[in-house]
């Protein structure tokens, strides 16, 4: 028996869109391959307002799942930062047991963030994607650092287009399948929309792996 | 916005449910600590502007500029006397690489800085006592040969680190070129003698007709002092080689100029003058010809029109308004008359290479002019005097041989000025003497106590780019000029040509200063923040802080500091100081938490309790 609990940390309104395809490829993933899925949003973090954080939230699982009425993992063994800043931000580590994942999204080493996470003893590895370059996303990348002038946004205005994942959450999932096998690759590579970036991903992953201590 | 499901610390909660403190009441930002939604940091960090660059003794002008414009002259005026021991002076006379280089000049017109280092300057020779006081007696003896520029400005410093200074200059007056290359309606020699009194004030002193070589040996400088600053400038002038050059009536323009200010002259000018060179001193001779009774004053010059005259020009405008003609691309090739100058042969020429130093291509195919004249002025630079130095520290150039420090070998003389900067690439000009003065003296203070030497500085980080600055914050608006006296009337007399800004024009102009990446605190970032997540102690520069709690990184301030002195940095360079914070919003287990627990052991419970 599995249970496997995942969840990502991402930023309001400019990655919204980018957190959300990651929980919900990977349920939709899960279900495919008969397994039992659930993913949801987070709804107090205030998520409309631009740059606040954002959390959502993926379970998979062999047997049903009979937690249907809350929404915040407690455990995840699997934890994703869809922006590399929040690694500063938030004890994003809460609850996880030893031998978890964390996934960033920086194009700084694993080396370096290890530094910012707290209770980074409980991981079994920290991987860095730089999710940003590898989508050659223009308008996300280069306005890094501009991105709290976006003051037109309003809830979803990045969202562009219907596809799963046409941005920087594929390079993100492909991360996240290739260094926990959560999923099954061949069940999830067909639904991203941005092929390159899923596969340039595969081998450009910076994996530090750690030594995860027995809380 | 709801608090459902938030973890209220416990001071903060209320007796009726609902009510929280918003953000801008009384601790009601600390339950919305938004810092962790950032992910660039906006850091204040002065850059240096384009004027203090330029500066040939870096005066902090930003500075200065800002603390006139508030109105606190005496500030303005002791931060000017750190770099500068006579703005007087320099407000007067100098050829003000600042203002050339001032951001503004791409705008709309460059500030007037040099106006308002005279108003500084005459404020500060108003006072009763000056604001700079010798430093406390280290007991050590430093000679500074020459009085000029560079001999001032090392001796100035010095005596405020504590030395005991003596100048030894060798004419009858102490000033040095101040005094002797510069005429009376540029710099009047009150204002210099209030400025040398200033030295003796801070208990240096000065022993006029005493030449280094005659009256002092070079052994008996080793001997008496613990340190030598040889400040002697550039005595004797160039020749042009031409035929005849020793015929009477043909002048050299730094001696005429330097026996006028003295007091010595015996020249007695013809009405005819033509003077010889395009550079400022040139100028210079050119207007003191027409005040020493001289009626027709014609400049020849070897460069083919006035924009390569190596001059400065407005002075260049100022004396063509007085009525000095120009004849340009010719060189004098022989000096004709009886004895005495009657007329001069011209030559079609031009420099042979691209800079003004390089040698002179005289066309001599066509025929030879003749130009009569009653006078001669020769102003085509000048050379070192330097016999009675030792051949090892002499150069190539003729001047004397230094390392990076300003220190001849590894003795305890060092030399600053002209003396050191001729050919070197440096122009020649006060405040570049002046400059190079005060960091020989830094640097022979640190011989003597045993530190390491410092080379001159290099500039980091001059702005340049009007694009790094927010222009919308500065209106076009012109530059205040200076009055001047009439062209006609100016020309007869020693009356100083140019005058003085009155108090309201000094604000006004320094109020034009866009204080380029330096923080003049405008309070700017302070009232746009939106959270607001900037605090001050007081408005002044450094005292500012970001509250990195609540800074979301919305980039407002960087956007909008007028001067561009804040800086977004990514938040991950920044590997210290991490802030982990419990946000208002559910980080905590909180009511979810608690809901998941008691779904848990629901099923284990007895139906009743339930």
């Amino acid at each position: 028996m599995s249970y496997t609990e995942l969840s990502v940390w991402t930023r309001g309104i400019i990655m919204d869109k980018e957190g959300r395809d990651i929980v919900n490829s990977i349920s939709a993933s899960a279900r495919k391959e008969g397994k039992f899925a659930q993913a949801m949003e987070n709804y107090v973090d205030n998520p409309d307002r631009t740059n606040c954080p954002t959390r959502k939230y993926c379970r998979v699982s062999d047997t049903v799942l009979e937690n249907e009425l809350t929404y915040e993992n407690d455990h995840p063994n699997i934890v994703v930062l869809v922006e590399g800043t929040m690694v500063k931000g938030w004890d994003y580590m809460r609850g996880m047991p030893p031998g978890g994942t964390l996934v960033i999204n920086t194009h700084y080493t694993p080396e370096y963030m290890v530094r910012f996470v707290p209770g980074a003893d409980r991981l079994a590895q920290l991987v860095c994607v730089d999710a940003a370059k590898l989508a050659d996303h223009k308008w996300l990348y280069y306005r890094l650092g501009q991105l709290g002038l976006d003051r037109l946004s309003t809830e979803g205005a990045a969202e562009r287009g219907k596809a799963i994942a046409p941005d920087i959450a594929a390079p993100l999932i492909a991360a996240v399948v290739k260094t926990t096998g959560i999923v099954k690759m061949s069940t999830i590579q067909p639904m991203i929309a941005n092929q390159k970036a899923f596969e340039m991903a595969l081998n450009e992953l910076h994996v530090l792996p750690l030594k995860p201590v027995a809380a | 916005m709801s608090t459902k499901g938030t973890r209220i610390p416990e001071w903060l909660t209320v007796p009726f449910a609902g009510i929280t403190p918003a953000p801008t009441q009384e601790k009601g930002q600390d339950l919305f600590p938004t810092g962790n939604w950032r992910s660039i940091r906006p850091v204040y960090r002065d850059k240096l502007p384009p004027c203090n660059n330029a500066c040939g003794t870096n005066e902090k002008i930003q500075g200065y500029l800002d603390l006139v414009k508030r109105g606190k002259y005496l500030d303005a005026y002791a931060l000017i006397k750190e770099d500068m021991p006579f703005p007087s002076v320099t407000g007067r006379v100098c050829y003000h690489p600042c203002e050339t280089a001032c951001n503004r000049g791409q705008y709309d017109e460059a500030i007037s800085i040099r106006a308002v280092e005279r108003f500084l300057g005459d404020l500060g020779q108003a006072l009763q006592r000056d604001v700079v006081k010798p430093g406390k007696p280290n007991g050590k003896k430093v000679a500074v040969v020459g009085s000029g520029p560079a001999g001032h400005s090392a001796a100035y410093q010095l005596a405020r680190l504590g030395y005991k200074v003596t100048i030894l200059e060798k004419s009858p007056k102490a000033g040095g070129l101040n005094r002797g290359g510069i005429p009376d309606w540029v710099l009047p020699q009150n204002i210099l003698d209030r400025e040398i009194e200033r030295l003796i004030e801070l208990g240096i002193a000065i022993k006029t007709n005493t030449e280094v070589g005659k009256d002092v040996s070079w052994d008996s400088l080793k001997k008496d002092y613990d340190a030598v600053v040889l400040a002697v400038g550039l005595t004797d002038p160039n020749s042009v080689r031409a035929e005849g050059e020793n015929k009477d009536g043909v002048i050299y323009g730094l001696p005429f100029l330097r026996d006028i200010g003295m007091g010595t002259s015996k020249v007695k000018l013809g009405a005819r003058v033509a003077v010889i060179g395009g550079g400022n001193t040139a100028i210079d001779c050119a207007r003191e010809a027409l005040r020493q009774g001289a009626v027709e004053v014609t400049m020849i010059t070897v460069e083919g029109n006035p924009k390569e005259m190596p001059c400065v020009p407005e002075d260049l405008h100022d004396m063509l308004e007085e009525g000095v003609e120009l004849i340009h691309g010719r060189a004098m090739t022989a000096v004709l008359g009886n004895g005495k100058v009657e007329a001069l042969q011209l030559y079609p020429a031009k420099f042979s290479g691209a800079i003004n130093a390089s040698p002179i291509t005289i066309n001599k195919d066509v025929a030879a002019e003749k130009f009569a004249v009653d006078n001669v002025i020769i102003a085509v630079g000048q050379r070192a005097s330097l016999n009675w130095l030792p051949q090892e520290f002499k150069n190539e150039r003729g001047t004397i041989k230094v390392d990076r420090f300003g220190r001849l070998g590894d003795t305890n003389f060092f030399a600053a000025g002209d003396i050191v900067q001729l050919g070197s690439g440096q122009p020649l000009m006060v405040v570049n003497a002046v400059g190079d003065g005060k960091r020989v003296a830094f640097n022979l203070d640190k011989a003597l106590r045993g530190e390491a030497l410092e080379p001159r500085k290099i500039a980091i980080d001059v702005i340049v780019d009007l694009n790094r600055m927010n222009m919308t914050y500065f209106p076009h608006f012109p530059r205040v000029q200076q009055s001047m006296l009439n062209p006609t009337s100016r020309k007869k007399t020693q009356d100083e040509v140019i005058l003085a800004f009155t108090e309201e024009q000094a604000v006004e102009e320094a109020g034009r200063c866009f204080s380029c990446g330096t923080c003049n605190a405008c309070d700017n970032c302070y009232l746009v923040c939106p959270e607001p997540c900037i605090a001050r102690s007081d408005r002044s520069n450094g005292l500012y802080k970001i509250l990195v709690d609540y800074c979301k990184g919305c980039r407002v301030c960087i956007e909008e500091c007028p001067t561009g002195c804040l800086e977004g940095v990514p938040e991950l360079d920044f590997d210290a100081g991490v802030v982990r914070m419990d946000t208002a919003f559910a980080i905590t287990p909180g009511l979810h938490g608690r809901q998941a627990q008691e779904l848990a052991t629901l099923a284990s419970r007895p139906a009743k309790e339930i």
